[in-house]
């Protein structure tokens, strides 16, 4: 009974007194509800995600980034808020955009492609705990739940690359299927760890295990090393800087996404960075202890009594997830505006020659150091 | 053999020290104390106008075509430009002054007799307009001009008018620059005189019928 779905239809029935039969209606409107609340989560994450972006690539070039369109008095200034409401303006104009299908796409998979690709971000989101019980549906394989679905979304770009009937879109599309495929293994491998140490498929296991004992970034050299290998390919996973070759701009014009505009770009855009939030969120929970405080791990260190300012709780919780899948996506754009892209066959190169074998060794080294030390 | 095995291991360290170098150098610009940025927000910033020094006398430099500009107290109304141009961008009505009249005998004037050459004025010009949107620069109206009382501002120029070097507004019928200095009361006083339609009232009489039957003529229609 610790995700959502249950409290709140559990919390519904008790409080209206409907019949066991009815049960389910109240089932599909909480699901429907919590969806809408989910989007709503992600559009705006998009919202401020993009904002951010451009304001950091700015600020790292020497730029000034969006300055013009802003709203109560924030404007004008070289003040970092200078445009604030740039990225509202911009989704209201992709969304009033003619949508244009080119003649020659295939009009079904074209259609289909950019739907797939946010089911694939949006569903993953179900399983992805942002607190203690705030979780839209409790899986018992969790982390192979978010695994599994996240990938999904690179059949979305196969189809809206190859629909699209460009070359440069199926480039992209090609590109993009080599690479997840290849970096869903260190990413999977990375994990794997960590589910040797714990034990469980399950985030609340997983985060209790780092309650208990300690992050798992501080547990030992060899899952530093996890830690580093899975945010990387993680980066890799999401498309992004310096793996970016399905979309490589100067290459191939924008990837599987060359013929789409309007909306339907908006929805690519909108996976994106819902793709950097979920692996920033996996990252924060599985390597830094998710919702935990470290002040109040800190404290706890040095025997300080337990009290208020151990910052715990479950809306403190949600503040310092928030803080660590910010710090990561932070991280994920200091990446783009600083390293140039990987070749295609340096990326593969990296994946299977060097993430491949770290992530293999690191598995029988955690295993060692678990047989002595725990 | 052992040979590769040490450059696998040099690889990863190089590409780690370098890697870690570029996201040092992007940091350190990120969090610079003082913004290094060198973007201008140009309308309400602008950089000062560097002092010319190009190696010779401003008044010898005759390739700026800035803007036309016109003396239109020299001006006869003798149309020469207007026919000169090829894109009709300049456009000028005259009113006809009747014998054994002066322009400054028109009531309230400040027109002058003459141009500063000696030349008699004997058209009231009432309307000078040139269109800088369309102007191409080509400085063909300048030549014919009898009185030199048209010219591309700046070179040999400046002296008679500054540059204004940015010359961009937000509106674009503001590039219509309308140099006429004729009143309305002198232009309605001669045109009773002479016994000639008022052409500025035609004008506007022209442009709100223009407007009626493109704008909202079809809902004025309606509504009548």
């Amino acid at each position: 009974m610790n995700s959502l779905i249950d409290t709140i239809v559990d919390f519904l029935i008790r409080l209206t007194g409907v019949p066991q039969e009815l049960s389910w209606l109240v089932l599909v409107i909480v699901a429907a509800v919590l969806g809408v609340a989910v989007f709503l989560f992600l559009a705006v994450n998009a919202l401020v995600a993009v904002y951010f972006e451009r304001k950091v690539s700015a600020f790292m070039q020497d730029r000034l980034g969006p300055m013009e369109v802003g709203f109560w008095g924030f404007r004008g200034g070289k003040r970092f808020w200078g445009g604030i409401a740039q990225t509202v303006a911009d989704t209201i104009k992709l969304v009033v955009k003619e949508d244009i299908v080119p003649l020659a796409a295939d009009r079904k998979l074209f259609t289909l492609g950019p739907i797939l690709i946010f089911s694939a971000a949006f569903c993953t989101f179900i399983g992805i705990p942002i607190g203690y019980g705030i979780v839209v549906s409790d899986f018992n394989i969790g982390l192979f739940y978010v695994v599994a679905v996240s990938s999904v979304g690179v059949i979305g770009i196969i189809l809206s690359g190859w629909g699209s009937n460009n070359k440069w879109s199926l480039y992209g599309a090609i590109r993009s299927a080599a690479q997840i495929i290849s970096y869903e293994v260190p990413v999977g491998l990375s994990l794997l760890l960590v589910v040797m140490v714990v034990g469980s498929l399950q985030f609340y296991d997983i985060v209790i295990w780092q309650e208990q004992h300690r992050w798992f970034v501080f547990h030992s050299p060899f899952t530093v090393v996890a830690f580093v290998v899975f945010f990387l390919a993680g980066v890799a996973e999401a498309n992004r800087t310096p793996f970016d070759i399905p979309e490589a701009e100067s290459e191939l014009v924008a990837g599987y996404m060359t013929e789409f505009s309007g909306f339907r770009w908006a929805i690519f855009f909108l996976s994106e960075y819902a793709n950097m939030a979920i692996i920033s969120l996996m990252t924060a929970i599985v390597f830094l202890g998710g919702w935990l405080s470290p002040v109040g791990g800190l404290l706890r260190l040095f025997g300080i009594p337990e009290g208020w300012y151990y910052l715990e709780g479950a809306v403190w919780g949600i503040f310092w997830i928030s803080v660590k899948a910010l710090f990561f996506i932070f991280t994920m754009m200091w990446f783009r505006w600083t390293w140039p892209r990987l070749r295609v066959d340096q990326l593969m190169s990296t994946a299977w020659k060097v993430f491949l074998p770290i992530t293999l060794l690191n598995i029988l080294f955690v295993g060692i150091w678990e047989l002595i030390f725990a | 053999m052992a040979g590769e095995v040490k450059q696998y291991f040099d690889n990863i360290g190089i590409a780690i020290a370098t890697l870690w170098d570029g996201l040092r150098v992007t940091m350190g610009h990120f969090v610079a104390k003082k913004r290094l940025n060198v973007t201008l927000q140009y309308p309400r910033e602008r950089w000062p106008i560097p002092e010319r020094r190009i190696g010779f006398e401003e008044a010898n430099y005759n390739v700026i075509r800035s803007r036309l500009h016109v003396e239109i107290d020299d001006c006869i109304g003798c149309l020469q430009c207007a026919r000169a141009c090829p894109v009709d961008c300049i456009k000028i009505v005259t009113v006809k002054l009747p014998k054994d009249t002066e322009l400054s005998a028109l009531p309230g004037s400040t027109q002058r007799n003459t141009t500063s050459n000696g030349t008699a004025r004997r058209l009231l010009v009432s309307r000078f307009d040139i269109d800088m949107s369309e102007c191409m620069y080509c400085n063909l109206c300048t030549y014919p001009c009898p009185e030199s009382c048209i010219f591309m501002v700046g070179g040999p120029n400046s002296h008679k008018q500054p540059i204004d070097y940015e010359y961009s507004t937000r509106d674009r019928n503001k590039l219509v620059y309308r140099f006429a200095s004729a009143t309305d009361q002198e232009v309605e006083y001669l045109c009773q005189q002479v016994g000639v339609p008022n052409p500025r009232k035609v004008q506007k009489e022209r442009q709100a019928a223009f407007s009626t039957e493109t704008a909202d003529g079809e809902a004025k229609v309606a509504h009548e």
